[in-house]
């Protein structure tokens, strides 16, 4: 889909702002795990600080396919 | 093999696709799940998959099935920067919310105090508007500076809408703020007159709720929106 440099400046915004909010939800996750003595609660808490830090990764991941169609845009024109 | 090299084996044009996980890098090239070195319409192949897979529908046993062709080396360097470092510290005692409440206040005391003392005349409430006024520019620069710190570590100093008006917004109110103290400083007596540099202040000191808000608004869509 072909997106205006509007849309994708806008897009990277909300990515942009997005990725702290994982690393903070990873953090409270591990703080958390670390409360707990069972195996089993650890790895609950560890399993969900992952699922954050794929979600932080895949939204970097998106950021930088934003950045070159954002580049693309701005040198086509 | 290092980061760069596994990127050049992406599954196409002949390419062999391997992905690497956990430190070791694997064949996947004939894998029904990663022709032309695509998984899922989501996945390239050529990349390090580790932080991924806790989001797959699948787990790492997948994996075993894939023969090991070389591990791969992290750059040490990058991993432990000093910007993890600062990230910790800032995510720990996060400073700029700490810091920005109050000059916030401290401006709206300052506005509601000449504005009691332009109704009732009395030089207290004068006073207290350019003590509150003065603290209250002098305590925007540190919380403008954790903004700043802010943005760098959170989000890579990129300047998208919402931070060049933070930037440009944070800018003008130090400015009126300097500017306001400096009038009243310089005009002890400005109260006791109708001289345009008594209306001046006046605008200054009321001009800043506006750019107050709109600074504010603009963070708390970072933080909420």
């Amino acid at each position: 889909m072909d997106y205006t440099l509007e849309e994708l400046e806008e897009m990277k915004q909300i990515i942009l702002i997005a990725i702290p909010k994982e690393i903070s939800a990873r953090d409270f996750y591990l703080n958390a795990s670390k409360k707990f003595k069972t195996q089993e609660s650890i790895q609950l808490f560890l399993s969900l600080a992952e699922q954050e830090k794929g979600h932080e990764a895949s939204l970097r991941k998106i950021l930088k396919d934003i950045e070159e169609n954002i580049i693309k845009i701005k040198n086509s024109k | 093999m290092k980061l760069e090299e596994l990127s050049k084996h992406n599954g196409q044009n002949g390419e062999k696709a391997y992905v690497a996980y956990k430190g070791k890098v694997y064949d996947v090239t004939n894998s029904k799940r990663w022709q032309n070195g695509v998984h899922m319409a989501r996945h390239r192949a050529g990349e390090d998959l580790t932080d991924f897979l806790a989001l797959a529908p699948h787990t790492d046993e997948v994996l075993k099935s894939f023969e090991v062709v070389d591990t791969l080396e992290i750059d040490e360097s990058k991993t432990q920067s000093s910007k993890e470092t600062l990230i910790k510290f800032y995510q720990k005692f996060h400073p700029h919310p700490v810091l920005i409440h109050y000059p916030l206040g401290l401006f709206f005391f300052a506005a509601l105090m000449q504005l009691l003392f332009l109704l009732t005349s009395l030089s207290s409430f004068e006073l207290s508007a350019i003590y509150a006024f003065f603290v209250a520019t002098i305590m925007a620069i540190p919380a403008i500076s954790a903004g700043f710190l802010s943005w760098w570590i959170n989000y890579d100093k990129q300047t998208t809408k919402i931070f060049k008006n933070k930037i440009t917004f944070s800018i003008i109110l130090v400015l009126i703020g300097i500017t306001g103290i400096v009038i009243r400083v310089t005009n002890p007596d400005i109260s006791s007159t109708n001289s345009l540099a008594f209306i001046i202040y006046n605008v200054l000191i009321f001009a800043n709720l506006p750019i107050v808000l709109f600074i504010a608004y603009e963070g708390g869509k970072i933080t909420w929106a």
